[in-house]
């Protein structure tokens, strides 16, 4: 069969399914690497790990071993206290992906939710969003800053603060798109049946918002690793000896003279995490809902 | 036109209420006994019992908080733990230096991502589109507190070009603009990749509009359709946009300040947190709480006056 054959050229291109698609972007493709080898890690940080995180050694900052009097007994050398910086970061990237997947999924479901039934319930909605506006006057870090300041610093008030400035954008985006999808025949259709509200709400508003309210949650994420990140480095984050990533690259700030790696190493690994979560969050968007660009 | 700002007051008042119950709800919450908190961890019982009375912590939560909002309408907002001095003075040397820090960062920043993301806007799909937006999601994806170390490594110490502690004096002076720099470039840096993003988008709508096809059709040169018909449409958007980013810009002040012991409201709070001076940390989120809904009111109306089809 030639190029010229008239049956190929009317033929209507084919439509990929969306994650061929994703991945035929290199970008993207990269970045789904980049995430899914860091996510391996932070998973299986107990067992490759090569040494104990918290124990500390005689050799105190040494350097990673590209540098001189690197070592590879220590492959991206120690801190300050003399740990192993590789260990240290596998668990750390864990408590820094704890912390954001945990604050984004509790706060996606309750803005999701809150968006959802003010468009599906009218009666609600002026309640709703002006609740959301009220929350919206408080930008995250100021809510950290108040949460830790009663709670003391620690891990759970970051993960609540940052769930609860989650909420707001959330059901804002949750609401503007399911209030396109009431207008929808099959909402209608839906109703004249008689299928029951709960119904209606789960398999016809819920169903066809997902995907959308998902890419909006895939590119909170990075903004989220990067200010529970920032108040881990200014000490009001996870409390040592726990490893956090924002934390490390603070206790490197003392030996930024010496030991360079001690702050750089995590620092980048933040920037990776965040960069390849924004690519793979733009390409999703592009794939499964160009509507959404702004 | 006044109707519209008078509206737009009356719709902060409830979020004021919410500010003021958040500033008073955090001595409420503190675990255990707020006068204890108060009075600090060397205080004798008979001060902390000192406190209590003087606090009101019997009366009903209805009555405290009345009693709360009437001190801080009077400016009094007790005093630091750590220093002694009033809150309010405290507070009160703290807001110059942060908003020097905000002008100093956006009066670089803002121009150049504008500039930017219309060199993006204009040449879009070619090589430098796709640069400058690369550019701008790395910069999205820094953390603010990586380029602060980057510049106090390089530009502070190693290449001795600025100075990196504290502040110098006023921003008119050279010592303080020389101190202001490296904060300020910093906490620019994060900034452009968001107004890069909005500008180009906010171009490209407005590139499509019947004006803009008129204006090439009387045959003006492209760079007078761009500058005169396509970007000034297209800034009124940007400036919402940079206003609601201003939490954003605020996370960044907050960091910003504590790297480079720059003595503002950010680093006000974060040391007054980790020292459990508590009425200076209810103080400093307080005011930074009031301060971005007041600077949100200003873009709110500053929208309306700039875009009369907005309706506040």
């Amino acid at each position: 069969m030639s190029i010229a054959d008239p049956e190929v050229l009317d033929a209507p291109a084919p439509v990929l399914p969306w994650w061929q698609r994703l991945l035929r972007d290199p970008a993207a493709l990269a970045a789904a690497l980049v995430l899914l080898v860091v996510g391996i890690c932070a998973v299986a940080a107990p067992v490759i790990a090569p040494h104990d995180p918290f124990a500390s050694s005689r050799a105190i900052m040494q350097p990673p071993v590209w540098a001189e009097r690197g070592d590879w007994l220590y492959p991206l050398g120690t801190d300050g206290q003399g740990r192993d910086m590789l260990s240290r970061l596998f668990y750390g990237t864990r408590l820094t992906l704890i912390i954001g997947l945990v604050s984004v999924g509790v706060g996606g479901a309750f803005g999701s939710l809150m968006g959802l039934l003010a468009a599906f319930q009218p009666r609600l909605d002026p309640w709703v969003m002006r609740f959301v506006d009220v929350m919206l006057s408080f930008p995250a870090i100021l809510l950290g800053l108040a949460l830790v300041a009663v709670m003391g610093p620690g891990a759970v008030p970051v993960v609540v603060a940052l769930a609860v400035a989650t909420v707001p954008d959330c059901a804002r985006i949750a609401r503007s798109i399911a209030v396109s999808v009431m207008k929808q025949d099959y909402m209608e259709a839906g109703r004249a049946l008689g299928v029951s509200s709960m119904t209606l709400f789960t398999r016809y508003l819920l169903a066809n918002c997902i995907s959308s309210i998902m890419i909006f949650i895939s590119l909170r994420f990075g903004q989220i690793i990067l200010i529970g990140a920032a108040l881990s480095f200014l000490g009001l984050g996870a409390r040592p000896p726990t490893a956090e990533l924002g934390m490390m690259a603070a206790q490197g700030r003392d030996f930024l003279l010496f030991a360079p790696h001690i702050a750089i190493i995590p620092s980048v690994l933040i920037f990776v995490i965040v960069l390849a979560a924004n690519v793979l969050g733009d390409a999703l968007r592009d794939v499964l809902d160009p509507r959404l660009r702004s | 036109m006044i109707d519209q700002i008078l509206r737009r007051l009356l719709i902060s008042i409830p979020v004021l209420f919410g500010v003021l119950f958040l500033g008073f709800g955090l001595l409420v919450l503190v675990p255990g006994d707020p006068a204890i908190v108060m009075a600090g961890p060397t205080a004798t019982p008979e001060i902390v019992a000192a406190i209590r009375t003087e606090m009101g912590l019997d009366d009903p939560v209805l009555v405290q908080f009345g009693t709360y909002l009437g001190r801080v309408l009077q400016g009094d907002l007790g005093r630091s733990l750590i220093s002694n001095k009033t809150v309010i003075s405290e507070l009160g040397a703290a807001i110059g230096p942060t908003a020097e820090l905000m002008f100093a960062c956006l009066i670089w920043s803002v121009p150049l991502g504008i500039g930017l993301g219309t060199l993006a806007a204009v040449s879009r799909g070619s090589i430098i589109d796709r640069a400058i937006m690369a550019i701008s999601v790395a910069g999205v994806s820094l953390p603010i507190f990586f380029i602060c170390l980057m510049m106090i490594q390089y530009l502070g110490v190693q290449w001795r070009l600025l100075p990196f502690i504290g502040r110098g004096g006023p921003l008119w002076t050279l010592e303080g603009i020389r101190h202001i720099a490296l904060p300020a470039l910093s906490l620019g840096a994060i900034f452009i990749g968001p107004v890069a993003r909005m500008t180009r988008s906010s171009v490209l709508e407005v590139l499509k509009l019947d004006h803009v096809r008129t204006a090439r059709a009387k045959g003006l040169s492209e760079t007078r359709v761009i500058l005169r018909h396509g970007l000034r449409n297209a800034l009124i958007p940007v400036v919402t946009l940079i206003g609601l980013q201003v939490g954003y810009l605020l996370g960044g002040a907050v960091v910003t300040e504590s790297i480079f012991s720059f003595p503002g409201i950010g680093r006000l709070a974060v040391g007054a947190i980790l020292s459990s001076d508590f009425p200076l940390a209810q103080g400093t989120i307080l005011v930074l709480a009031l301060g971005f809904i007041l600077i949100n009111m200003i873009v709110d109306i500053l929208y309306s006056l700039l875009d009369p089809r907005v309706q506040t």
